[in-house]
């Protein structure tokens, strides 16, 4: 069954300006991402990959700077291109339906704000509306079985937070939320979050999670900070999720933890999963479809096990070959990643190939499929 | 053999540095304010070294004012004579700031040196033999530290003015007195600064290697410990230079340092004090100077500053 | 370490230091003679006559370590030794009489300083580059490079000479404000004109008053913010490199709100530490500037008595001013300790 695209990015160029000149970093990279899918990808330090999945977000480092491109997103109600849209509405998709999280745990969570703060903030910032709801009707509760003083206490914080629902901003309830005794209104809605993000804490199976909420990340273990971050992805539910490498400082027991984690949450939520890595063997325990990026470029897509049997790029062959097995020699690929800041015209490739053609080193290929779901970009597959 | 001397085995140790240098030079050259820094010390520098010729000295001692025969209490405006005018007693301020530069660079340049010495030697011992000696030092340094800015400085001044100085067997000239206050002041921080270098490199496996070589302490400390230190060294010294010169003013202005007539900065500007009320009337007489404190610290801050800006990525490179 | 240990630990370093200070001014002291040291012990102005009876009843010719406890003990009782400037007076009474003033002239410049300073290098930080960092990186550089004498001279040219906007001092006509403390029909509370007037009702006493303190305000703020900014920026520069701003965009905040609700909140913890520097550099700066401005306060009392070679008062404002700056430092490292939670958690 052909499953629909989530995220289509097409003809996407950046480029860095330094010092040094001006580094070509994503040269027209192409990639689909699929809905309820697990998406590999890989490539050597330097490729682009981290480059692209921040791209994704429609979020750029700098001294980057995205040159051209779509990247179409199918939100469901519409289809948005983030490069086309104000950058106010970008912000309202980032954290809601696309989440990301990070190489460096506990460096992806800011170190003087407990972990529950850090949780609740994307709560108010993302879901203020619901949250509220939910401590209107629990007001009303209130009101309605509460009798005299506490009733009138009720019926007050129960306007407070009906016109916080209406009017956000309103001088009132800014006011309120300042002042001592009135500013108790908000506690149920502190309430419901902390409700929640206990819920989500266990649902990543973080220990204790009451304990915890009230923690700072330097308490944390890199492989519980690691299971906040992907708490704090996760509390919209994201149709998307952005893994940039997120296992690769952890020990390996705890590497094996977060990856059947991960699994199961996808099979929890439907969400599909980008996850950048340069371990192929996370790629063939994890992911259901792999991309290889090299220098800024995507090389070859396919379905993990068609990959792994039949890899037709060469470089894809080159990788799979000098992952060391026992007993053989240790096998490296020759030569080194071009210049960005002055790249090849042709095929990037072409100085460590084994195969090249005599076109190769003066036009670049472009991704064409070749089989049922593989794509390759690769001039020794264009002839046909 | 040994007599090779520990200058050479130093020497050897800052070749790499003396590479880094030549390409700090290159790289002051491309930031704008490096550049003011480097034109402004420059500008003073040829200043400094071309004073006798700028402004004759006419008096035994060269950094004596000369004034006329009257005694003219009224400040007079710039002209041909005076290019910068004169203030009270006819006192020429172009001569006063022309030989004031020398006489700040002289300042500077001692203090520094001294502080350099004494800094530097208590901060390698510091760090480098640890235990009582550190602990002795490091609370010597804390308890100088305590005293903010010139405070210190004031109070050895008004002490020393009353004792006699054994190099001349008269009691301390106020200058005099300056000089040696912040000198004793100044050390700490370099002391600090060194020895948190040292403990950072003792532990790097060459010095273990040097050490089991059979190397002498000193020679440890000049050949490896020292050059790796000198960045951070440059751009404190740069900075201080200007700040010095800048404390050493203050106190002459406010009457605790170089003596009436002397070309100062600081002292002409304790003399405008006196005309200030005019308002604008007699601008020349604190505007000078003025400038050439300010230019001479901007100067020295800049290329601090750039020193900073440059070294740190090449230091932080080790 | 827990928070505890930490303060307990830091509090026991200030005792060897401040044993140290005192140590350290007696020495300075010793260079002098007998005769002109004398001053730090007398009481009464009489004893001027009489310096060679103060010698013997104070020791003055005794074993150092017999002069130390003498001096020690005198200190403990408050006494500070008499001054002959202005009419004579107790060295401590003339500290104390003369603290309103610089306090007038701190409590407006401290919180300047921290707030324009804060405020100019997340500027400056946010803008790297751009034109408004180049503005503040200029006038910080100005800031430490222009001399406060210097500068105080210019705005008194300009502001109190040419302009005639207001005069030297602290207020205009001190004269008739002291006739009616005497009189009863003025109360001073605090000590400080500008308060004081606020709370006698009196309302163009307070302008006055507050135009006197602002160019002394000025030249502080101006010279001292310099610092803050730099601080401020590297820190910001520093906080804004990380991944959790990173991380925190990715959740859909705002520019702004990274900046003001994630950067600002780390990169202000270091530059607490600056607060102890801030204050050694008021109380130098406050040195000059009161002198410059005649402000009558304890910067201004110290510049003259160290002129007129008073050693008690010049001995008096070292001891303060070390025992203020080694205070200040105490408070800035427990209240870094305590705000940054990587520390107070151990």
């Amino acid at each position: 069954m052909e499953q629909e695209n989530l995220v289509e990015i097409r003809n996407l160029y950046l480029n860095f300006y330094t010092y040094d000149g001006v580094v070509n970093a994503l040269d027209g990279v192409e990639l689909d991402i699929k809905k309820d899918e697990i998406l590999g990808l890989v490539g050597e330090t330097g490729c682009g990959k981290s480059v692209t999945s921040l791209a994704t977000l429609a979020m750029v480092i700098s001294p980057g700077m995205i040159q051209s491109g779509q990247i179409e997103f199918d939100l469901g109600k519409e289809k948005l291109d983030l490069l086309n849209i104000k950058e106010r509405d970008r912000l309202k998709i980032r954290g809601k339906q696309v989440a990301m999280i990070f190489q460096e745990p506990r460096a992806a969570l800011n170190p003087v704000y407990t972990v529950g703060d850090q949780i609740a903030e994307v709560y108010y910032h993302h879901r203020k509306e619901e949250l509220t709801k939910a401590a209107i009707s629990e007001a009303e509760k209130d009101v309605k079985n509460a009798k005299g003083f506490k009733r009138s206490i009720y019926k007050r914080e129960l306007s407070l937070l009906e016109k916080m629902l209406k009017n956000p901003k309103s001088l009132t309830v800014r006011f309120a939320s300042k002042i001592p005794i009135l500013k108790r209104f908000q506690n149920r809605i502190k309430l419901v979050v902390r409700k929640d993000t206990v819920e989500l804490l266990r649902l990543l199976r973080i220990p204790d999670p009451q304990r915890v909420i009230d923690m700072y990340p330097h308490e944390l273990s890199s492989g519980m900070a690691q299971r906040v971050v992907i708490a704090i992805a996760l509390t919209c539910n994201p149709t998307l999720l952005i893994a940039d490498e997120p296992t690769t400082n952890l020990d390996v027991t705890v590497q094996m933890q977060i990856l059947h984690l991960i699994k199961e949450l996808k099979g929890k939520l439907g969400s599909s999963i980008l996850y950048v890595t340069h371990d192929l063997g996370v790629v063939a325990e994890l992911c259901e479809r792999v991309a290889v990026m090299y220098a800024g470029n995507v090389v070859e897509v396919a379905d993990v096990m068609a990959f792994f049997k039949n890899p037709l790029h060469p470089y894809s062959q080159a990788l799979l070959e000098s992952i060391p097995r026992p007993g053989q020699k240790f096998v490296s690929i020759p030569g080194t990643v071009p210049s960005l800041v002055n790249p090849p015209i042709g095929c990037r490739f072409y100085d460590r190939c084994r195969y090249a053609l005599e076109k190769c080193p003066k036009v670049k290929p472009e991704l064409v499929e070749t089989e049922k779901g593989h794509m390759v970009a690769c001039h020794l597959y264009h002839e046909g | 053999m040994k007599s090779k001397g520990r200058f050479s085995e130093f020497k050897k140790g800052m070749q790499p540095t003396i590479k880094e240098l030549k390409f700090t030079l290159k790289k002051i050259r491309q930031s704008p304010l490096s550049l003011i820094g480097m034109s402004l010390v420059s500008f003073f520098i040829v200043i400094a070294v071309l004073a006798p010729v700028l402004a004759p000295p006419k008096m035994a001692d060269p950094f004596l004012i000369p004034y006329g025969e009257e005694y003219v209490t009224i400040p007079e405006p710039p002209s041909q004579l005076h290019p910068f005018g004169t203030t009270t007693g006819k006192i020429d301020l172009y001569y006063g700031c022309i030989w004031g530069t020398i006489y700040a660079f002289r300042l500077g340049i001692i203090v520094i040196a001294a502080i350099l010495l004494i800094g530097v030697t208590l901060g390698l011992i510091a760090g480098y033999y640890g235990g009582l000696i550190d602990e002795v030092i490091m609370r010597f340094t804390d308890i100088i530290l305590a005293f903010p800015g010139l405070i210190l400085v004031m109070a050895l001044i008004v002490a020393l003015s009353q004792a006699i100085n054994p190099f001349t067997g008269q009691t301390w000239t106020k200058i005099d007195a300056a000089i040696l206050g912040i000198m004793l002041v100044g050390w700490p921080g370099y002391t600090r600064l060194i020895r948190g270098e040292v403990l950072r490199v003792k532990t790097e496996d060459y010095i273990e290697a040097s050490r089991a070589s059979g190397s002498s302490d000193l020679r440890i400390m000049t050949k490896h410990i020292l050059p790796n230190a000198i960045y951070p060294i440059i751009i404190v010294a740069s900075l201080d230079l200007g700040t010095m010169v800048l404390f050493a003013a203050a106190l002459s202005f406010l009457g605790l340092g170089a003596p009436p007539r002397y070309a100062d900065w600081g002292q002409l500007i304790n003399q405008a004090g006196n005309w200030v009320s005019y308002g604008l009337q007699y601008w020349w007489t604190f505007v000078f100077p003025g400038l050439f404190i300010t230019l001479f610290c901007l100067g020295w801050n800049l290329l601090g500053d750039a020193f900073r800006d440059i070294l740190d990525p090449l230091y932080r490179r080790k | 370490m827990g928070l505890r240990d930490y303060i307990i630990r830091r509090l026991l370093m200030v005792v060897p230091i401040m044993l140290g200070v005192v140590i350290l001014i007696f020495a300075v002291m010793q260079l002098i003679p007998p005769e002109s040291r004398a001053s730090v012990y007398i009481t009464d102005p009489h004893q001027f006559q009489q310096i060679d009876i103060v010698i013997e009843q104070y020791g003055l010719d005794q074993p150092v370590h017999i002069q130390f406890m003498t001096w020690l003990n005198q200190i403990l009782h408050g006494n500070f030794g008499y001054s002959e400037l202005l009419g004579g007076e107790p060295v401590l009474e003339g500290l104390i009489k003369r603290l309103p003033a610089t306090l007038e002239i701190v409590i407006y410049s401290a919180p300047l300083i921290v707030l324009f300073g804060i405020w100019l290098g997340t500027v400056s930080a946010v803008n790297r580059d751009k034109p408004p960092d180049h503005i503040s990186r200029i006038t910080s550089i100005l800031g430490t490079s222009l001399p406060s004498f210097f500068f105080g001279i210019m705005l008194i040219s300009i502001f109190v000479a040419q302009l005639k906007w207001t005069t030297l001092g602290r207020v205009t006509n001190l004269g008739s404000i002291l006739v009616q403390v005497n009189t009863g029909r003025f109360h001073q509370y605090t000590g400080l004109f500008t308060i004081d007037a606020l709370l006698n009702g009196n309302i163009p006493l307070f302008f006055d008053a507050l135009k006197h303190v602002a160019l002394p305000v000025l030249v502080l703020v101006f010279i001292q913010s310099a610092t803050m900014v730099r601080v401020t920026r590297s820190s910001m520069l520093e906080a804004l490199s990380k991944t959790y701003i990173v991380a925190a965009r990715a959740r859909g905040l705002s520019r702004k709100e990274v900046i003001y609700k994630h950067a600002r909140r780390n990169a202000l913890i270091p530059v607490v530490t600056i607060g102890g520097l801030l204050v050694g550099g008021m109380l130098t700066g406050l040195t000059i500037t009161e002198t410059v401005f005649r402000f009558g306060g304890i910067g201004n009392w110290a510049a003259m008595g160290a002129i007129s070679l008073e050693v008690a008062i010049v001995v008096a404002y070292a001891m303060f001013s070390a025992i203020i700056f080694v205070l200040a430092n105490l408070i800035v490292d427990i209240l870094y300790a305590y705000i940054d939670p990587r520390i107070r958690l151990g």
